[in-house]
């Protein structure tokens, strides 16, 4: 596990060695459990900087929208250095202006499954990794919990637990927790036509177009969302099914081949629609038709800004 | 007015008596999210919620309305959509939600009256839930608010556990009983019984943040570069917003499709970076900061002095849901220690 | 008597391949239905998914994308791409439990009037079979 000293001594490292406009990490907030987004912008910062199971967040979204030429720091985890690397790919942000803090991530915790465990905890929580147990220690009680009880559903099926890309790692290299199976996309795809519709009209009539999902999501960056754009004006704003089915389908589809499954769509949205169903089916059949993985070399090419003369044509009539 | 008792196993007997005459809303598990939807049986209500998802505000001011329709045969028709006859009766409201109520009165039935509004807000009947167990990021009683607040409410209702305490605060709220025998006038023990377990609630509020002087304490500080340490994670998404039970801001958009349409009203979220942008294209709220503090100026600041209300109830929707964990009371806490 | 359910459909046909085709069915007198409306883009690889589910929000039953043969596309790899992103959508429909087969994609090339002629007819007595869309299509009632 990463003690806070690693973090904040690569952290003051950093500082000292390049002129970086501000590190991103994360820090703990004076109440709640919840650690949060943190800029830290000259030394002293450094102070602040956390890690710990409960980092969440993917703070690689914060460079979707990079300009100019400052260097930037920034902490990952593995899932967020697949971001990263598919924001280097894309040429959002250049691999030298990043300096990357890579931190080998044993899983993180669900807020939503903590809390329905351990009600009204205040505070910052210590945790400690063990095997396969977190050890809480809340108001001086020590609390052993199995880490598949509240771990972050992506992360149980986590493939890539060490960052890829880095300029320093915190921690021992991990194996993946388990293999990404696609259970629960395979669930869907076995329904019947009807049945998936039900399903997925159940789940997009909850809706409500806060767009969380794509203002969250490090490779939703559009200067004029699809969906924003009024002439021609694509989506409605009226929140019916027939607007919210499109406006899932076509984030879907524009983050196909792009999305790396950090899960960060379905955590924040308000209205619990599991929104990785949709991103992991693309994720599978991405793979599985053209041997494609998002995330993982800078080297690679889009996936739909390239093509294989063999590419299957099962659709073409 | 006068209170009642209604045994647990009459709600439901009560409830089917709303049915009856009225529209009634009530809250509805929908997989793990709870929010109001119209009912037709008492079963599909669950009073072992927290908090409602989506506030009740919805059913006054909806996500979606129409304003007017219009349809071109030879010459264009417009047809504004007829009220609703029936009473609307929401079922389990919180104190904090009812409150807002009284905040979309303050906006929509000002000098200019919303007739979309008023003609439902004058239909609308709430019957209110106490906050026996204040969840955790609730601080209703730092705003002038209170687990069992009346403001707002027809009726209040609190859990003793084994039966309900039915407070009747308006006329609308009596006639209500009309005809509905289940109920027993509250005795002294019961009344008793009430208070403690409300000054209970009152006290297991986890969060305290003082609004004092806040509009002059904001005035003061509306340069200060704090506002860009709070704006800075801010992803600029619209759930605060939409969460929120006092936010009320809207787009109307035309729709159409051959030779008919509408003109429809939309939520619209102050945090989303269109939301102020002009035709030209110039944007006077072009970064993240100046949405954010502009929000935090609109409840703390502007609303007081515009409508002398304040404009968060402290519900602690917004600081349960945002992806980036901002926390509406640290930043009103923090504002006090701003050099000005 | 029930009226027999004419589909609408839309067809996306790239200018140089299967828009040309289209045209030499017509100038060679062979017969298509009617229910097939024609839009014309450069390439095939124009074709933005949005485009598609726009159409089936506005009631249309059946989308066709023509292209050009791979290998012969005016600007070498838009029909390729376009592949990948129509073979994308239509597994990703079919996932939410919209038929897939409204959405097709043929190639067409400008010398290929018979064939388009034939698509045009196949895809239709498909789309009859398979009814007016439902799910996404507006409702356009306020």
């Amino acid at each position: 596990m990463v003690e806070i000293s690693q973090i904040q001594a690569e952290a003051r490292k950093i500082f000292d060695t390049y002129d970086v406009q501000y590190i991103l990490g994360y820090s703990n907030e004076s109440f709640g459990i919840q650690p949060v987004p943190f800029f830290a912008k000259k030394k002293p910062d450094v102070n602040h900087l956390i890690f710990s199971p409960f980092c969440v967040n993917n703070l690689t979204m914060y460079l979707k929208n990079y300009e100019g030429n400052e260097k930037i720091g920034i902490v990952v985890k593995g899932c967020d250095s697949r971001s990263l690397i598919q924001l280097i790919i894309e040429k959002r942000i250049p691999r030298e202006n990043l300096v990357i803090i890579g931190i080998s991530c044993g899983g993180v915790i669900d807020q939503k499954k903590f809390q329905t465990k351990f009600p009204d905890v205040i505070g910052s929580v210590d945790v400690v990794e063990k095997d396969d147990l977190f050890i809480f220690t809340i108001a001086g009680k020590k609390h052993q919990v199995s880490k598949k009880e509240v771990l972050l559903e992506k992360c149980i099926h986590c493939e890539y637990p060490t960052p890829l890309l880095y300029d320093v790692l915190l921690g021992e290299k991990k194996q993946p927790f388990k293999s990404e199976s696609y259970s629960d996309v395979k669930q869907i795809e076995a329904k019947s036509l009807q049945e998936k519709w039900n399903f997925w009209e159940k789940q997009f009539s909850r809706c409500i177009r806060c767009y969380a999902c794509r203002n969250i999501c490090p490779v939703c960056f559009c200067k004029e969302c699809s969906a924003e754009q009024l002439n021609p004006q694509w989506l409605r704003r009226s929140v019916t099914i027939s607007e919210n089915t499109v406006w899932h389908l076509t984030r879907a589809l524009h983050v196909a081949g792009r999305c790396t499954g950090c899960g960060e769509c379905e955590r924040v949205c308000p209205m619990s629609i599991p929104l990785m169903l949709l991103n992991k089916k693309m994720l599978k059949e991405v793979k599985d038709l053209f041997e494609y993985t998002p995330g993982i070399s800078v080297d690679a090419k889009p996936l739909l800004a390239a093509y294989k003369p063999d590419d299957p044509e099962d659709c073409i009539i | 007015m006068k209170s009642y008792t209604i045994k647990k196993d009459k709600v439901s007997d009560f409830i089917s008596h709303l049915i009856k005459k009225n529209i009634v809303w009530g809250p509805v598990k929908q997989d793990d999210t709870i929010i109001y939807k119209q009912i037709n049986t008492p079963q599909e209500i669950t009073l072992d919620f927290l908090k409602v998802k989506i506030p009740p505000k919805t059913i006054v001011f909806p996500q979606t309305e129409t304003l007017v329709r219009f349809h071109k045969e030879k010459d264009v028709t417009t047809e504004t959509p007829s009220p609703e006859k029936k009473d609307a009766i929401i079922f389990g409201v919180r104190p904090c939600d009812a409150k807002s109520f009284l905040l979309f009165d303050a906006v929509f039935k000002g000098d200019c009256e919303d007739p979309f509004y008023c003609s439902k807000r004058a239909t609308t009947i709430l019957i209110g839930l106490t906050c026996i167990n204040p969840p955790m990021n609730c601080f209703c009683s730092s705003v002038g608010g209170n687990p069992d607040d009346p403001s707002g409410l027809d009726i209040l209702l609190t859990d003793m556990t084994d039966s309900y305490y039915m407070e009747i605060i308006t006329e609308r709220g009596e006639h209500l009983l009309k005809d509905f025998i289940g109920r027993t006038e509250a005795t002294q023990q019961d009344t008793k019984k009430r208070d403690t377990i409300c000054t209970q609630a009152k006290k297991s509020i986890k969060r305290q943040v003082s609004v004092e002087r806040i509009d002059s304490i904001l005035d003061a500080i509306f340069d200060s570069p704090y506002w860009e340490t709070i704006a800075q994670r801010c992803i600029g998404c619209g759930i605060c917003t939409f969460l929120c039970p006092t936010c009320h801001c809207f787009d109307i958009q035309d729709e159409s499709s051959q030779n008919k349409g509408a003109r429809v009203r939309i939520w619209d979220s102050c945090m989303f970076s269109e939301y102020s942008c002009h035709a030209s294209g110039y944007n006077p709220r072009a970064t993240q900061m100046n949405r954010v503090r502009n929000r935090i100026y609109h409840k703390f600041n502007y609303l007081l002095k515009n409508n002398q209300v304040l404009g968060c109830v402290g519900c602690g929707r917004c600081i349960d849901e945002c992806p980036v964990h901002i926390d509406i009371v640290e930043i009103i806490k923090n504002a006090r220690g701003v050099k000005q | 008597m029930t009226e027999r359910f004419e589909p609408s459909i839309l067809a996306f046909l790239c200018n140089w391949c299967s828009y040309a085709g289209a045209d030499l069915a017509g100038t060679s007198r062979m017969q298509y239905p009617t229910n097939v409306k024609i839009i014309r883009v450069m390439c095939s690889g124009r074709v933005n998914p949005s485009f598609v589910l726009n159409a089936m929000q506005s009631g249309i039953d059946g989308v066709i994308i023509g292209g050009c043969h791979p290998g012969e596309c005016h600007y070498n790899q838009g029909n390729y791409l376009t592949r990948r992103r129509i073979t994308l959508l239509k597994l990703l429909l079919e996932y939410v439990g919209i038929d897939p087969r409204r959405v097709q994609m043929t190639w067409v090339s400008a010398s290929e009037g018979g064939k388009f002629a034939e698509v045009m007819k196949k895809v239709t007595e498909e789309i009859r079979k398979l009814g007016p869309i439902q799910q996404i299509k507006r409702s356009n009632e306020w």
